[in-house]
């Protein structure tokens, strides 16, 4: 930072005024530290040290019965997350899910966004509408989702009436069907996110590549595949990336729609933070539920890595 | 005249399809509105029909049964609370990083950024073990303190404090101002668009948050809208369909207003999301 203060024409002695100078140097440091202290202290009680006692609790049987009963395990709860069907059907489960959701939430995202890019009266109409489910909450979302696929609402009245059903689903209970409907209501909820980030990037392309490609005789699939996908890479990287990372943490989603915390009878609808909530406050086994939280960490680390590591990120 | 005809055929296409999606999109929230002016019965027996007459009984329900003014009331204390902490506390710390050139500063923003990486799951279980053993179970600082400041808001005021001209800042501490008179009475004023952007983050995530609610406030007095909602349809199934579907419309419309009348910063808060 350039210090201004030689501006101003000095009346003083040379060395006064250098000790001046550090005194109010030294005075804007001491400002400096106190603002970021609220952040330090923050960080310090609720992230660093929570996140050491996190590693301390797997180690041990821990609950909140009895707490005076610390019962030293060394890795067993690791083990077990390890070797735990249902753990491991949650982690099938969310996969199940967010393949779907993601597939789904890009695809509208991305048909959006051209269709907004194209429009050139009345965009923004469309945009603030297609935004209105990002704001609204997860429960009421869910609560309304949930009517309308249910064996009596709406959409599965219209597909009876077409013909595509002969009878009403009960998805809740099926094995295999609660993890795409609820990508589905999900993709409904989110897919406004990848429609204004896409639009945003599209509006930074640079039209002349679009000029020279017409010119080279190339038509509108051509030049959609050939440059607005390449030239969108940052963006449809940086959307992959965080649908992976919050989407392998849902929770609110299938406990709202009215999942206990094992996902139903047969687990069908387990996700891994449903299983360690249910884990931490139902069994109260918090060194378990803890473990599973690292293990799940773990996981989502490594899927990170992966992305930067083989998803192309520049264009 | 080909290219002209295609080119309006290709608008029409255009226009039709955003008109359906649009339709998609807002068909659920009709349906909810819909169903709150609905009798009960009818909700039940003909979901999808329009209501054969309005009734308000759904709303009278809601506050007769719910206490619905003291859930708006606590979810507002806490949204508040977290929008204006957080945002003022993170703008302080924004303009310390980008404008104080304390020794460490570069490395404690690296450590900022680099915290920014770990998974929300990971503090599920330990801050709650945190709170429970400093006794804030059932206390709304459970909620509003550990929100109280954010990296990522702290990243992205930070990127705007930059660009504000240091001459500014200067000119004002020749003026003798020290430096919390320069964050009070400049940084707020011309870092003002970024704050509005964070402030609108900062309470659509605490008004629809969930499982923070959920975790730590287990006292029926201290609950929020969106758990007395979950309650209140969980404690009833198939009950007071009336009073769930009017609910969940009094819960939504403070949020779709705000989002209307400042939809243009709504749209800056997540298409400024900052590409490496």
């Amino acid at each position: 930072m350039a210090q201004g203060i030689t501006v101003v024409p000095s009346t003083r002695p040379t060395g006064s005024n250098r000790a001046a100078s550090l005194w109010s140097q030294m005075r804007r440091y001491g400002w400096g530290y106190l603002f970021v202290l609220p952040w330090i202290i923050i960080y310090l009680a609720f992230g660093l040290y929570p996140l050491a006692l996190s590693f301390y609790l797997t180690f041990f049987d821990y609950s909140f019965i009895r707490p005076e009963d610390y019962v030293f395990t060394g890795i067993g709860n690791w083990l077990r997350g390890l070797t735990d069907p249902l753990f491991w059907r949650s982690i099938l489960n969310i996969f199940y899910n967010q393949v779907i959701f993601i597939a789904l939430t890009l695809g509208l995202g991305l048909l959006s966004a051209l269709l907004l890019y194209k429009a050139i009266r009345g965009g923004k109409i469309f945009r603030t509408i297609y935004f209105m489910p990002v704001v609204t909450s997860v429960v009421v979302l869910m609560a309304i989702g949930n009517y309308l696929v249910s064996p009596g609402g709406p959409l599965q009245a219209l597909l009876l009436q077409s013909g595509i059903l002969h009878q009403p689903i009960f998805w809740k209970f099926s094995n295999w069907l609660p993890m795409p409907v609820i990508a589905l209501i999900n993709s409904w909820k989110w897919f406004g996110v990848s429609t204004v980030i896409l639009l945003a990037g599209m509006a930074a392309i640079d039209q002349q590549l679009y000029e020279v490609a017409a010119l080279d005789g190339a038509n509108s699939w051509q030049q959609f595949f050939g440059i607005t996908i390449p030239q969108l890479r940052p963006q449809l990287f940086f959307l992959l990336v965080i649908n992976v990372i919050n989407g392998l943490q849902m929770f609110t989603e299938v406990f709202t729609i009215g999942y206990d915390v094992y996902g139903g009878p047969n687990h069908q609808a387990l996700t891994p933070v449903l299983y360690l909530y249910g884990q931490a406050f139902d069994r109260s086994n918090m060194g378990y539920a803890s473990a599973l939280g690292l293990l799940l960490a773990v996981l989502i680390a490594i899927l990170t890595l992966l992305q930067f590591k083989f998803v192309p990120s520049e264009a | 005249m080909l290219p002209a005809r295609r080119f309006t055929w290709t608008t029409a296409l255009v226009y039709i399809l955003l008109i359906l999606g649009a339709l998609v999109v807002l068909y659920p929230f009709f349906y909810m509105i819909m169903n709150s002016f609905k009798p009960g019965p009818e909700i039940l027996n003909s979901p999808t029909r329009l209501p054969s007459r309005l009734t308000l009984s759904g709303y009278a329900g809601v506050f007769a049964t719910l206490n619905m003014w003291r859930l708006f009331r606590n979810s507002l204390i806490l949204a508040s609370s977290i929008t204006i902490l957080n945002t003022g506390l993170s703008a302080l710390a924004a303009y310390a990083i980008a404008k104080i050139p304390f020794p460490g500063r570069d490395q404690l923003f690296s450590f900022m950024l680099a915290t920014m990486m770990i998974p929300g799951v990971l503090f599920l279980i330990p801050t709650y073990v945190v709170m429970y053993r400093l006794g804030w179970v059932g206390h709304f600082y459970a909620l509003i303190i550990p929100a109280a400041i954010s990296v990522y808001n702290i990243f992205l005021i930070r990127q705007f404090i930059i660009g504000i001209p240091n001459e500014l800042i200067e000119a004002a501490r020749l003026d003798g101002a020290n430096e919390l008179q320069i964050y009070w009475r400049l940084i707020l004023a011309l870092a003002r668009p970024v704050l509005v952007t964070v402030a609108i983050l900062n309470f659509i995530g605490s008004w629809n948050d969930f499982l923070g609610p959920l975790l730590y406030l287990n006292n029926p007095s201290t609950w929020t809208v969106q758990l007395g909602l979950y309650q209140f349809q969980t404690s009833v199934p198939g009950e007071n369909a009336q009073e769930i579907w009017a609910s969940m419309t009094l819960i939504t419309v403070p949020l779709v207003v705000i989002y209307f009348a400042l939809q243009d910063q709504f749209m800056q808060a997540f298409a400024n999301v900052s590409f490496k």
